[in-house]
């Protein structure tokens, strides 16, 4: 099996975001620390899985961004993916989930994947779209928040249990090729061994220029990025800790929830 | 541009879900107080049409077939489609749901429209919702002609039923086609923990607590209120640290305690969404611009690890 999963970089912490006056889109400062996403940790623990009960498999990761996405490649190698893939795109502003999806979708259609992989949302933004897009573009089919994969080698089919509300799950047998994504819980991801930490050292990126690729035009636009309204904010308690915890114990007792 | 409001109506144990009627506020609200046609998808689904229609004033369009009973990708959107795909320029608003999220994407794509997903709010014709955890929000214009959007539950009231007449019903039979993908079942959860439910109290814990040991703060803090519960946001369920019942992120469930004391939560928008029935927040978190401040009524910027402690010591004095 062939599997590629898609990875996105995202700031560590949202705290050392700002917001730039000029472009009106949030910049990072020199202090942002960039990182996998977690949901995407997760996807390709599921495919490194995969793979080790399956090992004729072969596991792509792949990240659309600017230069700096090359060292969350590196990550994923360094956890035991085949080969890292590259789509460069040199711009930090707004970006659609439809040229990011199209981007994977061109370069993945004639590659042969059986399946892709990607987390159910990216923790930054939550849109929760862009594998579906993959799916759709390439016209495949696809689940979302997946918690449990069975790759049924017999007859080549893969079983997944979707994850729905209430706890509840809804088990699909799906024909390859197919794309996936996962929600957190379904693998404890692995930390980097110091074999593929050494491997990913000397071993090479793919880079492929988006331009090279076929991006379906954006049919949105972000016109403005704002902080929210904070008269919306709660009373924000001032003091000393210690006067924080006597107000905090006031609150409670003058709201009836202490005796 | 006037785009057609479509709202994809969702049912779960047949019942007409309340996200769907906070759908039909939306999009009223989008329309300047307009009437959405509503998609009503299943199989023997007639009176839930006719509970609509009533309730709401809508037009139902009734699209019903063996193959729709169970929410399968692939059969969902070739029914929907086969509804606003013809339609020039339409709005199709989702729930923001298991269901929502996975079909909205390929419905999109589909019709060449523009997909917003998690919405908040509109103001006239753009989308508002939030990025980068919460800390801002972004304005989505669309740009092509139809546009599909998924609303975050909560964040519209629900459409409450006044007199009017009630809208006519369109019946539409949607064919099957073959898929590539088969239901083989549905599995309900083992035991469902309605200790969060039903608490008047809950203290939950996010990721800020640091360390599995510190857990027995959030407990013993849980502990001093009668009929409290402790909570959990979807991350520390995910490492162990506590069983799944706790959460209600992305399941849809949502809690109304009378006091809600966040501990160390940023206040992920789906954590957010879950919470919107509490009658007081009071929240603990270091990051004083964390976005569960926003939906906090008291604010301390302190280390749960740190503060709590303070506040068992002088709970304890009585």
């Amino acid at each position: 099996m062939k599997i590629l999963v898609c990875i996105k970089q995202v700031p560590d912490s949202s705290e050392t975001l700002e917001l730039n006056p000029s472009t009106g889109w949030i910049t990072y400062n020199p202090f942002t620390v960039f990182r996998m996403n977690r949901f995407d940790e997760y996807a390709l623990e599921e495919a490194l899985q995969l793979r080790e009960q399956d090992p004729g498999t072969s596991v792509h990761a792949l990240s659309v961004g600017p230069e700096r996405v090359s060292s969350t490649l590196r990550r994923a190698m360094e956890m035991g993916s085949d080969c890292g893939v590259h789509l460069l795109m040199q711009q930090d502003e707004y970006i659609s989930p439809v040229t990011v999806a199209s981007a994977i979708a061109s370069y993945a259609r004639t590659r042969g994947y059986d399946l892709i992989i990607t987390g159910v949302m990216a923790e930054d933004d939550m849109a929760c779209m862009t594998g579906q897009l993959v799916a759709a573009i390439l016209d495949l089919p696809s689940a979302t928040s997946v918690i449990r994969v069975d790759h049924r080698t017999h007859d080549g089919s893969l079983e997944v249990d979707r994850e729905i509300e209430g706890g509840t799950r809804i088990s699909l047998l799906m024909d390859l090729p197919a794309v996936i994504t996962v929600q957190s819980g379904i693998n404890i991801p692995r930390y980097p061994s110091l074999s593929n930490v050494l491997r990913a050292r000397s071993q090479p990126l793919e880079l492929v220029r988006i331009e090279d690729l076929d991006i379906v035009p954006v049919r949105e636009s972000c016109s403005g990025v704002k902080s929210p309204d904070s008269s919306i904010q709660g009373v924000y308690i001032d003091g000393t800790l210690r006067e924080k915890a006597l107000w905090l114990k006031e609150l409670l007792h003058e709201r009836a929830f202490l005796p | 541009m006037d785009r057609e409001a479509f709202i994809v109506a969702e049912l779960q144990q047949g019942r007409i879900t309340q996200e769907t009627l906070e759908l039909v506020s939306f999009a009223r609200g989008y329309a300047g107080g307009r009437l959405p046609a509503v998609l009503l998808t299943g199989r023997n689904i007639g009176e839930q049409a006719a509970e609509l229609s009533e309730k709401t004033g809508c037009a139902i369009y009734q699209i019903q077939g063996d193959h729709l009973e169970v929410y399968s990708l692939e059969a969902y959107c070739a029914a929907i489609a086969e509804v606003v795909s013809e339609r020039p320029s339409a709005l199709v608003i989702l729930p923001h749901s298991s269901m929502g999220s996975d079909l909205a994407p390929r419905l999109a794509v589909k019709m060449e429209a523009a997909c917003i997903t998690a919405v908040e709010t509109v103001q006239g014709k753009t989308f508002i919702r939030s990025v980068c955890s919460g800390r801002y929000t972004a304005e989505i214009v669309p740009i092509a002609q139809s546009v599909v959007i998924t609303v975050l539950p909560g964040a519209c009231p629900p459409h409450t039923p006044e007199s009017c007449p009630p809208g006519p019903i369109t019946k539409v039979q949607a064919t099957p086609r073959p898929g590539r993908t088969r239901i083989l079942g549905i599995k309900e959860p083992l035991h469902r923990d309605s200790a969060v439910k039903e608490a008047e109290v809950i203290v939950s814990a996010g990721r800020g607590v640091g360390k599995k040991e510190n857990l027995s703060l959030i407990r013993e803090l849980a502990a001093f209120f009668p009929h409290s519960a402790v909570g959990a946001s979807r991350p520390l369920c995910d490492m162990g640290w506590l069983e799944y019942g706790r959460m209600w992120e992305s399941t849809g469930q949502t809690v109304t305690p009378k006091l809600y004391i966040a501990c160390g939560i940023s206040g992920a928008i789906q954590h957010v969404a879950g919470i919107r029935g509490a009658q007081l927040v009071v929240a603990i978190n270091t990051d004083p611009e964390a976005a569960i401040f926003r939906i906090s009524h008291f604010c301390i910027v302190e280390d749960l690890t740190t503060f709590i402690p303070v506040l068992l010591e002088e709970l304890k004095k009585g």
